[in-house]
């Protein structure tokens, strides 16, 4: 069992304490996460790395409170998630978290400015104007926002995601190998998006990759292997993260 | 492949449920009405072959010019005494005479016995039990001297009568108190084909039937070693001009087909309602069909990147639709055991009593099922199943995405052409020379047509009708959208709802139109307080003994007493009203254009203003008349009207001209005008106590009078409109099936929705709102072209008195507001679904 603790200076937007995440019975028993603990810092930018299988994916559900923990616990913030029930786990994503999927984002009935404030609609809230433009903005989608998801390329229909997931304000957000589906070029674009929403914006952003080019936008990458975290690494080179990788047997 | 077909349909139950039961309620409704049909027909074959299988040959009069519904009804009865010149006939063994008329049985509380529609029977039960075939006593005796009488068994259990009981028996003239000796049977039935029946001794019957002397007919049993058919000729030749002899069986037959003619706007309406069960049935099963292939596009691309060729997937599919076809044909089969039963019994709660013993299957209505349950599903699945073929397995790995709605001018044209060549048809058909089967092909015009178009106008529609749910917050703003994603899927889908409605309307307008037209009738033209009429409008009418009670009165100025009838004028056949000349311009008002209703003598004819002018007829020329039984008449013409509303007939002849040519004729309304400053409502009272021993009529103020005959219509329109509903229940399913495989389609939208925080209820509220878009569509298209259809009927019926066009927009909205809760309704199962969706499943890409 590896314990990450929080440096100083930083708190926590979410943690988990000894998360066992266990698929099927018996003999056919496998162990997606086993115990494993880690902190998310808030204001920081973390990535998730680790080798096919080793439950980096299934980390990020956990926390985000899409799928439940077989033992352990899960916060948000302060407040523990891993009891809640299927209307206040809702709430807590409408409310606290954003998402930023591989690939099918976006409602394809909506157009891009009424996908990026969806999350708000359905919360029933009022977008903050001067926040979402400023957003906008940054993405880089203004002639684009009128436009409908199938009349975007897939850089374009991932930066619509992204200004979705911070539209809110959201004291975090979950980005699921958000750039597995783009090309270099677009796929940096978005990272360095959600790098500027850290820095200049003050966001959190939680994101799991298997690319090390990726990683190296983070603050900070931690490293699972068979359900478990390893390692962690502070602000990371393309080429110190796939050495690492290397290490670990990916 | 075959193997593969069965599997891929038993890996979708839902699916496969869905479809199979849209296609099993389509062959149910159309199979049950189907053998409701036959087990009518059948039933009156049955009767009337069991009544006459006494019978080797008849003796009658040669039918008269005018056709009549009922074929005796235009013979004039045969003198007495020609029995004994067939008795004289060598081979005829016994020969009886027999006659018939009305005669209305009383029950133990002294109501009449009135059966709906069929005809109140009196006459006498042959002498020789050998002659009366299959009527058989089953309790008690035959009636054997005056003041007697056997009852058919449904009218004994009716009207709790049993041998030795008393009942009075309301004929032409004075009621008689009789005595129940006997009851009897058809074979396996209580009565004929829901008639009553009173059997009485030949004396009798013959005097209170007012046929002293006379006979309707001989019936004759012949010897041993002559066939029916040889003696029938004998008998035949021996008879005077004007009568023939024909066989038991001949007669059997024809009573059964005329019978059956009768009944027949009840097949054709029972028909008519099977057409657009199917109908609607076809688009569920259409469009369940197009989706279901479209989503299983993914599976039809595997096989063809593993080597099939595009006619392997075809015949894949069709193989599929026929096995699908099949078996829900069968199951719907089933089931119109039930719907047929469910029929009768809605039509018997309506008082409408059919005689259906036991239901028959015939083979046909077994093979019709199945053959139009498997064409329209193979039909339906040919379109789809090209369509898949054609999708190349990169296509088919992509998410589905709205395509753009484009709509070809093609479609427009064939449209717009299709509704427009509907609806000149239907006019034509109306009010033009063109044959009445326009009308339903016009209708069936403007549906495809409309159906073409949908697609466009739902798009508009949606946007409008989904407006107000974007204050509903984002469910009703997505449920709008979403609606609108997919114009042809939403657009049939509410099609099917569409022809349902349609009737519905058109048939709530023309009711509404009938109703408010006679009222205004009522108000304009007549002038009496009081009318005496029959209880039900189903009776033949009330004897004219009546109006001399009625006469007599206290406070009663004027009676004014009037029949009704058929004839054939100037060749043609048509219907008269028969009225007193002296005092009908107290009583009504009928618009004479030319001369007095007062003017109208014995022997002549006041004609309807405009039929004069089509004729070029003036006062004083000659109609050529001929009434059923007493034949040829010349009657002249003594003055025009104008003002059909109360007469409803082109001819209006004098009571008296009535009497002379159809002796044992009935009232069919009392008009009665108060004395001047007389109580109406202690007149009327009085009126009711002296009609006690006459409950074959009874009295009414204008008001009762108006409600009777609206509760009348209102009773004729809900059970058209509870049949109706039926189609529109179908058409529902197929809204769950739409909404069900949408949900199906739109699983990862709804996982993502549910990821990024909608709850349960939101989306359980979207798919809601979907749904109500869709039948709110349907209702509005429908009420619209329910409200055309309507109208044109009753425009096309102006001339019979139908003259105002009532459109009951409160009743249309409530329809429309039904439509809404019942797409509430239809949502509930996939909106169950579409709530429980996995979040992680839906958005993690594997």
């Amino acid at each position: 069992m590896t314990i990450i603790e929080t440096r100083a200076g930083t708190h926590s937007a979410a943690h988990a304490r000894a998360v066992t995440k266990a698929y099927g019975e018996g003999e056919a028993r496998v162990l997606a996460l086993d115990d494993v603990s880690v902190d998310i810092e808030s204001g920081r930018f973390t990535a998730i790395m680790g080798p096919s299988g080793s439950g980096k994916s299934t980390l990020l559900h956990v926390l985000a409170g899409l799928d439940r923990p077989t033992s352990g616990e899960v916060y948000i913030g302060d407040t523990e998630i891993s009891g809640m029930t299927d209307k206040q786990l809702t709430l807590l994503r409408r409310d606290k978290i954003g998402f930023i999927f591989q690939s099918f984002n976006l409602l394809p009935t909506l157009t891009a400015q009424e996908n990026i404030v969806l999350p708000l609609k359905i919360a029933g809230r009022k977008p903050d104007p001067l926040w979402v433009q400023s957003i906008v903005e940054t993405v880089g989608l203004g002639p684009r926002l009128k436009h409908k998801p199938a009349e975007l390329s897939g850089g374009q229909q991932q930066r619509v995601a992204a200004a979705r997931a911070l539209a809110s304000k959201p004291a975090i957000v979950f980005a699921d190998e958000p750039t597995g589906a783009l090309d270099s070029k677009s796929g940096a674009d978005l990272l360095g998006f959600l790098q500027h929403a850290v820095k200049e914006l003050d966001q959190t952003v939680v994101m799991v990759t298997h690319d090390p080019v990726a990683a190296c936008y983070a603050d900070r990458v931690v490293f699972l292997t068979d359900g478990d975290v390893v390692d962690e690494m502070l602000s990371p080179s393309s080429d110190e993260v796939l050495e690492h990788m290397k290490h670990l047997g990916a | 492949m075959f193997g593969a077909t069965i599997k891929g349909m038993l890996a979708h139950k839902l699916r496969l449920f869905l479809t199979a039961t849209s296609i099993a309620l389509g062959v149910a409704f159309l199979a049950g009405t189907l053998m409701l049909n036959d087990s009518m027909q059948r039933a009156f074959d049955d009767v009337f072959g069991s009544v006459n299988s006494g019978t080797d040959v008849a003796v009658r009069a040669e039918a008269g010019a005018v056709k009549t519904e009922d074929p005796d009804d235009s013979r004039p009865p045969l003198p007495a005494k020609v029995i004994d010149v067939v008795r004289g006939v060598d081979g005829v063994a016994v020969a009886e005479g027999s006659v018939r008329g009305y005669a209305l049985l009383t029950d133990s509380h002294g109501k009449p016995i009135q059966p709906q529609g069929a005809p109140t029977l009196g006459g006498n039960l042959a002498s020789d039990p050998g002659m009366r075939g299959d009527i058989t006593l089953r309790t008690g005796r035959a009636p054997q001297r005056p003041g007697e009488v056997a009852i058919d068994a449904s009218s004994a259990k009716n009207g709790d009568l049993a041998v030795g009981s008393t009942t009075r028996i309301l004929f032409r003239g004075a009621p008689e108190k009789y005595t129940v000796v006997g009851t009897v049977g058809y074979a396996g039935e209580d009565d004929l084909g829901g008639s009553t029946s009173a059997y009485f001794d030949l004396a009798t019957a013959q005097r209170v039937l007012g046929k002293q002397a006379v006979y309707d007919s001989i019936s004759v049993k012949a010897g041993d070693g002559v066939s029916d058919s040889t003696l029938a000729k004998r008998v035949d030749a021996a008879l005077p001009r004007g009568m023939e002899a024909l066989t038991g069986q001949a007669v059997a037959d024809e009573a059964s087909a005329a019978v059956k003619k009768g009944l027949g706007f009840l097949s054709i309406a029972l028909e008519g309602f099977a057409g657009i069960a199917l109908f609607v049935g076809s688009f569920i099963i259409w469009n369940t069909f197009s989706m279901q292939v479209a989503q299983r596009t993914r599976e039809l691309a595997l096989f063809r990147a593993i080597g099939a060729t595009r006619r392997q997937v075809m015949r894949t599919i069709l193989a599929e639709a026929v096995v699908l076809g099949l078996v829900a044909s069968a199951i719907g089969i089933v089931l119109g055991l039930g719907m047929a039963k469910a029929l009768s019994a809605l039509m018997t709660t309506f008082g409408f009593v059919l005689p259906t013993a036991s239901l028959r299957i015939q083979p046909s209505t077994v093979l019709v099922g199945f053959l139009v349950g498997t064409l329209v599903t193979v039909v339906a699945a040919v379109a789809p199943a090209r369509r898949a073929t054609r999708v190349l397995p990169v296509e088919a790995l992509r998410d589905a995405a709205p395509t753009a709605t484009q709509f070809s001018h093609t479609r427009l044209g064939l449209g717009l052409a299709l509704a427009a060549g509907g609806v000149g048809a239907l006019l034509w058909g109306l009010f033009g020379s063109g044959t009445p089967l326009l009308i339903p092909g016009g209708v069936v015009g403007v549906v495809f047509g409309v159906t073409i178009l949908a697609p466009m106008i739902v798009l508009p529609m949606a946007s409008v009708i989904g407006a107000p749910l974007k204050g509903a917050g984002v469910s009703g703003e997505l449920a709008r959208e979403n609606a609108m994603r997919n114009p042809k899927r939403t657009a049939s889908t509410a099609m099917a709802l569409v022809i349902g409605l349609t009737m519905v309307a058109a048939v709530t307008v023309f009711g509404s139109s009938l109703k408010s037209s006679f009222s205004d009738v009522l108000t304009s033209s007549v002038k009496a307080e009081l009318y005496v009429l029959t209880p039900t409008p189903n009776a033949e009418g009330f004897s004219p003994e009546v109006t001399k009670v009625v006469q007599g009165v206290d406070g009663v100025d004027v009676v004014s007493a009037s029949g009704f009838g058929a004839a054939n004028f100037d060749g043609k056949a048509g219907s008269f009203t028969s009225i007193d000349p002296t005092t009908a311009d107290q009583a009504f008002d009928l618009g004479m254009v030319d001369g007095k209703a007062a003017d109208l003598k014995d022997g002549g004819v006041l004609v309807y203003d405009k039929t004069a002018k089509t004729k070029g007829w003036k006062v004083g020329d000659v109609v050529s008349t001929a009434f059923p039984r007493q034949g040829s008449a010349a009657l002249r013409i003594d003055g025009m009207y104008d003002d059909k509303g109360f007469v409803n007939a082109d001819y209006v002849i004098s009571l008296g001209t009535h009497d002379k040519y159809v002796p044992d004729r009935l009232e069919s309304t009392d008009m009665v005008v108060v004395d001047n400053g007389a109580d109406v409502d202690a007149v009327e009272q009085r009126i009711d106590d002296a009609l006690a021993t006459h409950p074959d009529a009874t009295v009414m103020n204008q008001q009762e009078f108006e409600g009777a005959l609206g509760g009348f219509i209102d009773q004729l329109l809900s059970l058209v409109t509870v049949m109706l509903l039926l189609a529109v229940l179908i058409a529902l399913l197929g809204i769950v099936n739409t909404l069900a495989l949408s949900v199906f389609e739109r699983t990862r939208e709804l996982g993502l929705l549910r990821a990024v925080g909608m709850t349960r209820a939101q989306v359980r509220a979207m798919v809601r709102w979907e749904s109500v878009v869709i039948s709110v569509i349907g209702a509005l298209i429908g009420a619209a072209l329910g409200i055309g259809l309507g109208i044109a009927l009753t425009r096309a019926l102006a001339d019979q008195g139908i003259e105002k066009v009532a459109v009951p927009g409160v009743q249309l909205a409530l329809y429309v507001l039904a439509a809404a809760v019942a797409g509430v309704l239809a949502a509930i199962g996939p909106a169950r679904r579409a709530s429980k969706v996995d979040v992680l499943r839906a958005v993690v890409t594997e």
